[in-house]
């Protein structure tokens, strides 16, 4: 059986073409995904029930014995941190926003380690973006800032930017200009039309250069700016200026370095200041399938996209505080839910000592790094294998992804349903 | 079988000409019935004002671009936040409350059916997640179709019945109510940075006016047999001078339909400027409002400013790209691919302004100058003119010339010069605020035949009861009592239950969704069409076949089938 | 010899970020990529162990030559081998300083640890059936 159309979980292209053949229940070849797309569709080792840490032994244990421990570990906290969100659907998400209300914890997303700068960033000059359609069918020029999508987002180029086909352009791979910007000359780099290596923690400003030059005051540019050329910043000013459509795709570039969210900030002002002479867009290459869905989510529920603390009753939100690496590097939370993510994988060592000293209980349906700090892991379908649900493209496009396994694993939605239900039940009582 | 017996409602329901007689409500299974048995749960009135439900027919709450003015502005929702109690869940937000903040605070208000007026074809899923978290109302969606490339290159080749047709395939495939035009191919013109600037601009590329699109779209519109009419947010929004654009627009309109108007021309008040730049801005609302007082085919809504801090937010992505130049605040714009954009930006409506004054004052004049309030609905353009929760003072400054003036006496000195607001003397009563804020947008969007909007048996049991006695009230001068009784209901229902009583929400509640899905012959199928197909695979950046919104998005599916002559 | 440590993801750290107890997804993410003088400057050849030593600990990694880095940086694919020694201070952002790390490299014995070792270093127990 050949499922089409099928939606590939992995990073936030959320690539929706994807062919999967299917054989006795077994994905047997993928056409279209990308190689990390594919390995994903053929995925195998999932973790086959249960499982709960005793001692120094690891135990099977059954859905309703690990669904109990967790909504046990949850009622009992005093400041449970519910954390990952990205690697599984909206309809989940929604379930753990209610599940932290319910019991005054901290839910958090990836994003606090990937983008929340840039989001702290459009809190504070908002974001002039589009879908990646638009770009696709109109953009001559594309800057790739700080971020590498031939190792990351690797279709990227080919669906929207390099490789595509464009409506408004006659020959797209002609008359389309790609700028990579980057510490690194990347794999994404070999493909511009023109490279501009900056030293790193110099992207603030050059991008302050950038903004000067666009308002006519290229005579304070200094002969470099963070190893940059004065030749070269005008050089790239103009071919912004002279675009009739330019778009700004950023990565962790910017959001990991010095700087943060100022950086992005500043890119987000130069982007607003070049409207003013032809159209521009900024978006930020989100990593997860769905961790810009995880923002949505917690948006329309909640009000903040992510670093939610509900331990007074109300919605309240400051990253740097209510984030989960503050929160475990603090030896704040005493209990941790992990629901689609690996933070052991991607947390500081000063968090993972945190981990390994509170009951944690991560739904996974892999054995992962974080796994070791496990109380209980529950394995689960995996969203757009044998589960549906909804995801957010990373230019906030929802896609319903397709089942095209069935599986007898439990999707994260109804585990944690159930787990919410359980949690209600005790506290009427 | 569940039955309510509401006892002594001082009924108002315009739909049924009932106007202020005590009666008795019965409802069975969430409808209105003729009677219902001794064992009904019983709920007193005590001859408290009872109106249908409100219905608020242009308001934005759920969505893409609703949702990002959550997401960007941590301020605004810092400025209204409860804690979960009871049956409620938290909320956030003062401006762009999040889904249970509206739903809530509709609710206490008496609101219990609810059009957002503004989807993204391509992100309509996103709508309807949203819908589902607003739970206490039935609700809507217009459907953007101004920058729409298919819709536009059927127009230039002179072919309406294509045009109806890919309407028709999109409206179900994204579970769509209505037909919404915002800024008319200025949406697509503001994804190269240009705008048009009236309805004889053409657009750049696809060569078709803003005049030919409202005219070709109202005509597939009545081809279809929608419920509503074509839901017009006209060129020009916000610029001095704009009343003759807005004039133009509405004399392309015949009167094409019986039962309703052939057009919705949606927060006028930011139509309705004079004045060739802000030096000399000025009130256009009286020749606005005498060119609809003639025309039966047009109902518009207010889009009522009042002073304080908002959030605006439309599909008008030029629009708003203008006002973050005037205002220097943060901006976020969105274009969608193929078809339409948006834009957001955090606004202050001053006293102290004399545009905000003069745009206050013209909102209220619109309402003042149209006789029938049926054909002038009272709207902020939630949030963009005023949070919904502004509506109780709205209420009361149309009903009271005192509180007008005692307003009027703390805005910019220069505005009378510049506005007829003092010189108008009427005050609105009870029955036309019913009209204007149920029974008006009930017949404007077509549902009364669906049972909504009314209480006549068969209707659904959206009932709102205010707690006050009209006998008691001079709303002349008490206005502060209108104010408050407008703001609390003493009992919302909503199909037949209970939802909210001053001011606490009581059940989690669950939205019905309306939509409609006109029946095509096959020749007119888009689903079909190659031409179509192949332009969708080439262009559109989801598959065809990811494209359609799934049942699974509706809580309860109310969909309204209608056979399209084409 | 002091190196700014930057981080970020690979394609083979992707392929293998779904099956973390892989010895691939080891081998790719204690890889250090370095530029080649400065191999030569500590006397590594490709696949040498190497010392890294930063703010809250060290952890051994093998080098890489990569034509990617300029000399006086490293890059090491997103993982547990560089967050071994990255601090957890996030400036009030919740963001750690994920690419602006000193870090120290000198050549060493030690073999690098398997994902499995440096979570029990942690206080983790390794599950591997």
């Amino acid at each position: 059986m050949i499922v089409k159309d099928a939606v590939c979980p992995f990073c936030g292209c959320l690539c929706d073409d994807i062919e999967v053949e299917v054989e006795g229940n077994r994905v047997v070849a993928v056409t279209n995904a990308c190689e990390l797309g594919t390995t994903k569709f053929m995925g195998e080792k999932r973790l086959k029930n249960p499982i709960l840490r005793d001692g120094n032994e690891w135990k099977d244990i059954t859905y309703d014995d690990a669904i109990r421990y967790a909504a046990d570990m949850l009622l009992s906290a005093e400041r449970p941190l519910l954390y990952g969100w990205s690697g599984t659907h909206g309809e989940a998400q929604c379930v753990g926003v209610h599940m932290a209300e319910l019991i005054h914890g901290v839910i958090d997303n990836t994003s606090s380690v990937c983008h929340g700068p840039s989001i702290l960033a459009i809190q504070e000059v908002g974001h002039p973006g589009c879908t990646l359609g638009v770009v696709k069918n109109r953009a001559d020029l594309v800057i790739y800032w700080g971020s590498n999508p031939i190792d990351a987002h690797p279709r990227h180029l080919s669906r929207y930017t390099r490789y595509a086909e464009g409506f408004f352009l006659e020959n797209a791979f002609r008359d389309r200009k790609v700028i990579v910007v980057d510490v690194r000359k990347t794999e994404t780099a070999n493909i511009a039309d023109e490279f501009v290596q900056i030293k790193p923690g110099g992207d603030y400003a050059v991008l302050s250069a950038l903004r000067a030059i666009v308002q006519g005051k290229t005579d304070t540019i200094p002969r470099t700016v963070a190893g940059v050329t004065r030749e070269q910043l005008i050089r790239v000013a103009n071919l912004c200026k002279s675009a009739k459509f330019g778009a700004v795709y950023f990565g962790l570039g910017l959001t990991m370095t010095q700087g943060k969210y100022k950086n992005i900030r500043n890119a987000i002002e130069l982007i607003s200041e070049l409207n003013r002479h032809t159209k521009f867009t900024i978006s930020a290459m989100r990593g997860h399938y769905n961790v810009y869905g995880s923002n949505e989510v917690n948006t329309w529920m909640t009000g903040y996209p992510f670093g939610i603390d509900f331990s007074r009753g109300i919605a309240f939100y400051n990253p740097g505080e209510t984030t989960a690496v503050d929160i475990l590097a603090r030896k704040e939370c005493d209990a941790a839910l992990i629901v689609g993510s690996d933070p052991a994988a991607h947390f500081p060592r000063k968090c993972l000592e945190h981990l390994a000293e509170i009951p944690v209980v991560q739904l996974d349906p892999y054995p992962n790094a974080t796994t070791a700090f496990c109380n209980v892991q529950i394995p689960v379908a995996v969203t757009g294998i044998d589960a549906e649900g909804t995801a957010y493209r990373m230019d906030g496009v929802p896609i319903r992804t397709r089942r095209v396994l069935s599986t007898d694993y439990l999707s994260d939605d109804e585990v944690l349903a159930r787990m919410y239900a359980l949690m209600q039940e005790a506290q009427r009582s | 079988m569940t039955e309510l017996l509401v006892k002594n409602a001082c009924v108002i329901d315009p739909l049924s000409g009932i106007n202020g007689e005590v009666m008795d409500l019965a409802i069975r299974n969430g409808k209105i019935v003729e009677e219902v048995s001794d064992a009904a749960e019983v709920v007193d009135a005590h001859r408290m004002l009872t109106m249908p439900g409100g219905v608020d027919s242009h308001t934005h709450i759920c969505g893409t671009k609703v949702n990002f003015g959550r997401y960007m502005s941590p301020e605004d929702m810092r400025a209204g936040r409860t804690p979960r109690r009871g049956a409620m869940h938290a909320t956030s937000g003062y401006s762009v409350p999040t889904t249970y903040g509206n739903s809530y605070r509709y609710s206490v208000m008496g609101y219990t059916t609810l059009l957002e007026g503004a989807m993204a074809p391509l992100e309509a899923r996103h709508t309807h997640e949203e819908f589902t978290y607003t739970p206490l109302q039935d609700t809507m969606a217009n459907t953007l179709f101004d920058g729409n490339w298919g819709i536009m290159e059927a127009i230039r080749d002179g072919d309406t019945k294509r045009v109806a047709a890919i309407i028709a395939w999109t409206l179900k495939a994204v579970k769509g109510f209505a037909i919404k035009l915002t800024n008319p191919g200025g949406t697509e013109a503001w994804q190269w940075g240009k705008n048009v600037s009236c309805i004889r601009d053409p657009v750049p590329y696809f060569e078709v006016t803003p005049a030919e699109i409202i005219r070709s779209v109202v005509e597939a519109n009545e081809l279809l047999h929608l419920p509503h009419s074509v839901h017009l947010h006209c060129n020009n929004l916000g610029t001095p001078g704009n009343y003759t654009c807005t004039l133009g627009s509405m004399g392309l309109i015949p009167d094409l339909n019986k039962k309703r108007q052939t057009l919705y021309a949606t927060h006028v008040q930011y139509h309705a400027y004079g004045g060739s730049g802000w030096k000399d801005f000025c009130s256009k609302s009286e020749p606005i409002a005498n060119f609809v007082n003639m025309r039966p085919q047009i109902v518009m809504d207010m889009g009522q400013v009042m002073f304080g801090r908002t959030t605006t937010m439309t599909a008008d992505g030029p629009m708003e790209f203008n006002l973050y130049r005037l205002h220097h605040d943060k901006w976020s714009n969105h274009d969608v691919e193929l078809e339409t954009g948006s834009g957001i930006i955090p606004v202050v409506y001053r006293r102290k302004n004399l545009v905000n004054s003069i745009m206050w004052a013209i909102g209220l004049e619109l309402a003042l100058l149209t006789k029938s309030p049926w054909q002038c609905l009272l709207t902020t353009d939630n949030p963009n003119g005023a949070p919904f929760v502004k509506y109780p003072e709205i209420i009361a400054l149309l009903m009271s010339k005192r509180y007008r003036d005692a307003e009027f006496a703390t805005i910019h000195p220069d505005t009378e010069s510049r506005v007829p607001l003092p010189a108008i003397e009427r005050e609105l009563d009870w029955h036309e605020i019913a009209v204007m804020t149920r029974a008006g947008q009930t017949r404007a969007l077509g549902i009364q035949d669906l049972g909504k909007g009314h209480l006549a048996p068969g209707a659904d049991a959206d009932v709102a009861i205010y707690p006050f006695k009209i006998d008691e009230v001079d709303p002349s001068a008490e206005y502060q009592r209108v104010i408050d009784g407008f703001s609390q209901t003493e009992y919302t229902i909503k199909r037949g239950r209970v939802v909210a009583r001053r001011g606490e929400c009581l059940v989690h509640g669950s939205n019905a969704t309306f939509w409609v899905a006109p029946k095509v012959p096959e020749n007119y199928d888009m689903g079909k069409d190659p031409d179509f197909i192949e332009k969708f695979d080439r262009y559109y950046t989801v598959r065809m076949r990811n494209y359609p919104v799934q049942d699974e998005y509706l809580t309860r599916s109310r969909c309204i089938e209608t056979e399209a002559e084409l | 010899m002091s190196f700014l440590m930057i981080t970020g993801r690979t394609v083979n750290q992707g392929v293998t970020v779904e099956n973390k107890t892989s010895p691939e997804y080891a081998a790719e993410t204690s890889t250090c990529f370095m530029h080649e003088f400065d191999m030569m400057e500590l006397g590594l050849d490709d696949g040498d162990a190497i010392r890294v030593t930063g703010p809250c600990g060290d952890v051994v990694m093998r080098a890489a030559a990569s034509l990617e880095v300029e000399m006086g940086t490293v890059f090491v694919p997103y993982g547990p081998y560089a967050n071994h020694i990255v601090a957890a201070g996030t400036r009030s952002t919740g963001m750690p300083d994920f690419k602006s790390h000193v870090v120290e490299i000198e050549p060493t014995d030690e073999e690098p640890k398997l994902v499995h070792k440096l979570m029990e270093d942690l206080g983790g127990l390794a599950y591997d059936r």
